[in-house]
């Protein structure tokens, strides 16, 4: 009887509803990962067959034939290896910049910042066209080139470069003076006092640079066209049959290849992650 | 040669002027203080000596150089921040070499440089420790070292005290003082606090609004003050300033004064009859040593006395004595009137 | 000993610092001008001529290409209106499930971590799996999703074949897939909440309905105002989505302003007409900016 309930008791029954109807609401977040890792594990023939999580075989050759039918290692490593020059590359010039909009005085910073701003809030295929003709008169086709220029020095760059100047501006000014009296350059300055202090901002522009390249869909599209220089996205949307349908049972083992890394380190470290979007989208 | 020369220096921010024409001589080896109530323009001066703040208009020198476009570290010259900016990441040994590293001195001489600084701060034990292991005081310390070491020929401090409790601020402000005597150096002191400023100056400087007021040693600020600013910034509690009218009973004033000054240790309780000056007792605080008065004089002003021992209560009339030596008078302008003196 | 004067070096103080400022954000700035500038200028000029890709010609043909997509090619207002539907229902549906999931998840109870990690785990995850999984999930009979409904005795709609369903079907997986990164935001800004203000309404006898109504729903307002433009923009810009899990169709239902550009400049080649459909995204975009702005700027 409800009327018998303590208070105590009422809000526990409560907190009950809420989570599981919360739990509910995550149904559509979490299964389509379940579901993606057990297909990925089933045969051809069952995957549209009898809806079960578990497959009544475990096909593991799914992965190997995921190897065998286009370049995919190599495709790995080109997302992994594209994905971390682009965020060193990225986290250095981004805190460069900042750096000198925070704490330089000079003529035109304020023009300066106010143009990059205004760059944040274009789409890029707005100027993909142009930057297409840009890659190829530079005889950068089909090389990994633009899959780095573009984001480094696009608007992940500019959102990279706001972040730091906000995080040096709350920075005390005053170790940075010590340093330049203990006879530190600008460079020294900026490289051993504020970059050593800044460890927050510089990780939450390196998690949310390295997943926007490892994501990167559109520029690989335009621009790769040689299968073994294919970045993940793109690898994953090419497992077809010759007629161009879907091989199910290889595209989502694959999927499930290049999303459960990420969705390990996620897990990990959801913390730090989920503020560095929190940080980049007020910044936004 | 590590005197210190400012020509009309001048400083702006944008468009407000922060320092608007400072002029003063600063001799080798002397421990000068700036003061002055806040926003007036201490901290930037200092900057503008160190170097972290460029010179909009005027001549520096340092010794014979001018320096107004010389870098911070190039000038000879080491500051202690208020906060310490002690490098968090670097223990205490390596905060006090590290300008020595950036110079590129060798190791060894850097070594024996930090150990001397250290046996003079008696930092020895904590050298392997790192700034968040240390207590407000040793941090302090620390940042001193970390000045000493480069053998600079001037120190520049900004107040560098004030993160400190009373009790240790007390402490440091002696150790200051034995390491100017000991190091002989010229050094430079911001400070608010008032005790701070009498006890390490040879000399005080006063500004207000980007200029300075007077400048001379703690004795001649409190006893010879140039204007009613000062008289009432040195000095706490501070000066009562009664007009000439309501003053006359304290004796012959000089032609032109308006004002007349007086500090409220200056003033001696009588019975009310035998007063120069009669009053009433407004409030009565008890401080311990002494009691600070509130007085409400017959002639409507305020007026602070200070009395040690036993204090009357509220509401009982009393009689102010002043000597006249003890009185400055005032000018419409505020400017000291100096002939009372000549009188005596 | 004469001074000796260093006051006008070559250098001062003043000029090194702007030059160490102007070498600082020098990479910024001239990947800045050629990768940004550069080709914003090059598109609009791109827009006034008549260039083919294969034949490698271009004319100038002024503003015929703006003319060709206003009044004559009907592909565009369908592009259009898909564009509108698309912002329309992803706008609102995105901001109300992130807003509640926010009120649900600001304050802590056991397994709240959990609840956030779930909800933002999409979000992490690439654009391009997120699509291939929920085609998949939402393939025609045999689907997960109509094999599901069936079970329950509803017979599901070829979601991704039928025009409205797919629209549909694309704007709900977007939404899931971003409705994270607003809860997020909606969190940290109910966190900044005082809770004296909540207290105080309480003590007063306010429902929670009364409070979220007088109280948090105001306060949020600032918060409100950016998401909804940065999410509008952000929907303006969706293509990997909608490429991969409709390719546009069917019969371009699907057929958004991102997705036209990309399929008229590298599918069909007409750059010009392409460069067009970019600059009319440009206004666009910059338009809604400026509204944020002046939105903003009335509210402070
Ligand atoms: N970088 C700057 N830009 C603009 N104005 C500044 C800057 N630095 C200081 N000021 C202004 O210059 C004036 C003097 O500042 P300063 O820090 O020198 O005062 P101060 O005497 O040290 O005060 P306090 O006793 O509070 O430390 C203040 O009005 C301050 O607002
Ligand atoms: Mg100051």
């Amino acid at each position: 009887m409800i009327g018998s309930l303590t208070q105590r008791q009422l809000r526990a029954v409560k907190q009950i509803c809420w989570t599981l109807a919360l739990c509910v609401v995550a149904i559509p977040f979490v299964f389509p990962f379940l579901w993606m890792i057990s297909s990925g594990l089933k045969g051809p023939s069952e995957i549209f067959g009898q809806p079960s999580l578990i497959p009544t075989s475990f096909r593991w050759n799914n992965y190997l034939e995921v190897f065998n039918y286009q370049p995919f290692a190599r495709q790995y490593f080109n997302s992994l290896y594209i994905a971390v020059t682009v965020t060193l590359l990225t986290l250095f010039i981004s805190s460069l910049a900042g750096y000198a909009l925070a704490r330089l005085r000079f003529a035109g910073a304020a023009l300066v910042a106010l143009f990059l701003v205004s760059a944040l809030m274009v789409p890029e295929e707005v100027t993909i066209i142009p930057n297409f003709f840009l890659i190829r008169w530079l005889g950068l086709s089909d090389t990994h080139w633009p899959l780095i220029l573009l984001p480094v020095f696009g608007s992940q760059g500019i959102v990279g470069t706001f972040l730091m100047r906000q995080y040096f501006l709350a920075l005390p000014k005053e170790l940075e003076d010590a340093g330049k009296m203990d006879g530190l350059s600008r460079f020294g300055v900026w490289w051993r006092i504020a970059l050593p202090m800044s460890r927050p901002a510089l990780a939450a522009v390196a998690i949310i640079t390295f997943l926007n390249s490892w994501n990167l869909f559109l520029e690989p599209l335009i621009f790769i066209s040689s299968l073994e220089k294919f970045t993940l996205p793109l690898a994953l949307s090419n497992f077809t049959d010759p007629y161009g349908s879907p091989l199910w049972h290889l595209q989502l083992a694959a999927t499930t290849l290049a999303v459960l890394p990420i969705l390990m380190v996620y897990l990990i470290a959801q913390r730090q992650i989920i503020e560095s979007f929190a940080l980049s989208g007020v910044k936004g | 040669m590590s005197s210190l020369t400012l020509r009309n220096l001048k400083k702006r921010f944008g468009r407000v002027d922060v320092i608007r024409g400072v002029t003063l001589d600063v001799a080798d080896g002397e421990f000068v203080v700036f003061v002055g109530p806040s926003g007036c323009g201490k901290s930037t001066l200092l900057r503008m000596i160190s170097g972290l703040e460029d010179v909009t208009d005027g001549e520096l020198r340092i010794g014979n150089r001018v320096v107004n476009e010389v870098q911070p570290a190039k000038r000879g010259v080491a500051m202690v921040f208020q906060s310490y900016a002690l490098y968090p990441h670097l223990n205490v040994r390596d905060n006090m070499g590290f300008g020595l590293k950036v110079r590129k001195v060798p190791a060894a001489e850097r070594q024996q440089r930090v150990s001397e600084a250290a046996a003079l701060l008696k930092l020895d034990a904590l050298l392997d420790r790192f700034p968040r292991e240390l207590s407000g005081g040793q941090r302090q310390r620390v940042a001193i070292g970390r000045a000493i070491v480069g053998h600079p020929d001037v120190f520049l401090f900004d107040e560098p005290l004030s993160n400190l409790d009373a009790e240790l601020r007390v402490h440091m402000r002696s150790e200051i003082a034995a390491l100017h005597k000991r190091l002989g150096n010229t050094m430079i002191y911001v400070t608010h606090d008032q005790v701070e400023a009498m006890t390490l100056a040879d000399k005080i400087v006063v500004l207000r609004d980007g200029r300075i007021e007077q400048v001379g040693s703690p004795r001649e600020l409190y006893e010879q003050p140039d204007n009613i600013f000062v008289a009432q910034f040195i000095g706490s509690p501070k000066m009562n300033i009664l007009p000439a009218g309501s003053a006359a009973g304290f004796g012959a004033q000089p032609a032109g004064a308006v004002s007349v000054g007086v500090r409220p240790e200056h003033l001696s309780l009588v019975a009310p009859e035998k007063g120069q000056i009669g009053g009433k007792v407004v409030i009565s605080e008890y401080t311990g040593a002494s009691s600070l008065l509130h007085i409400r004089l017959d002639s409507g002003e305020t007026c602070l006395v200070v009395v040690d021992g036993d204090a009357p209560e509220a509401d009982m009339k009393v009689g102010l004595l002043a000597g006249t030596d003890n009185l400055h008078h005032f000018d419409t302008d505020g400017m000291a009137l100096r002939k009372s003196r000549l009188l005596m | 000993m004469t001074a000796r004067d260093e006051r006008a070096p070559w250098l001062t103080l003043k000029m090194r610092e702007a030059m160490e400022a102007w070498l600082f954000i020098s990479p910024t700035l001239a990947g800045f001008l050629i990768f940004f500038v550069g080709p914003l200028c090059a598109v609009v000029w791109y827009s006034l001529t008549e260039w083919n890709l294969l034949s490698q010609q271009s004319v100038f043909v002024g503003l015929d290409n703006y003319d060709d997509a206003l009044f004559h090619n009907l592909d565009f207002w369908q592009v259009v209106r898909n564009s509108i539907v698309f912002a329309i229902g992803l706008v609102p549906l995105n901001m109300a499930l992130a807003l509640a999931l926010a009120l649900a998840l600001s304050r802590r109870f056991a397994g709240v971590v959990f609840f956030r990690t779930v909800f933002f785990a999409p979000v992490v995850t690439s654009a391009v799996a997120w699509a291939i999984v929920w085609k998949f999930l939402l393939q025609g009979e045999a689907g997960f999703v109509n094999q599901m409904l069936a079970g329950i005795g509803i017979h599901g709609p070829n979601w991704l074949r039928e025009p409205d369903w797919a629209m549909v079907a694309v704007i709900v997986t977007r939404v899931i897939k971003m409705v994270g990164l607003n809860m997020i935001l909606y969190i940290a800004a109910l966190q900044a909440i005082p809770r004296d203000y909540e207290a105080a309404a309480r003590l007063e006898g306010a429902s929670n309905w009364q409070i979220f109504r007088m109280i948090t729903w105001p306060l949020l307002g600032p918060t409100t105002l950016v998401i909804m433009v940065i999410t509008t923009i952000g929907s303006f810009k969706v293509f990997d989505h909608i490429y991969l899990m409709t390719g546009g169709g069917p019969e371009n239902g699907t057929l958004v302003l991102a997705f036209y550009i990309y399929q008229q400049g590298f599918q069909f080649f007409d750059v010009g007409y392409a460069s067009a459909l970019a600059m009319i995204m440009f206004v666009i975009v910059m338009g809604l900016t400026v509204v944020q702005l002046a939105l903003r700027r009335r509210d402070t």
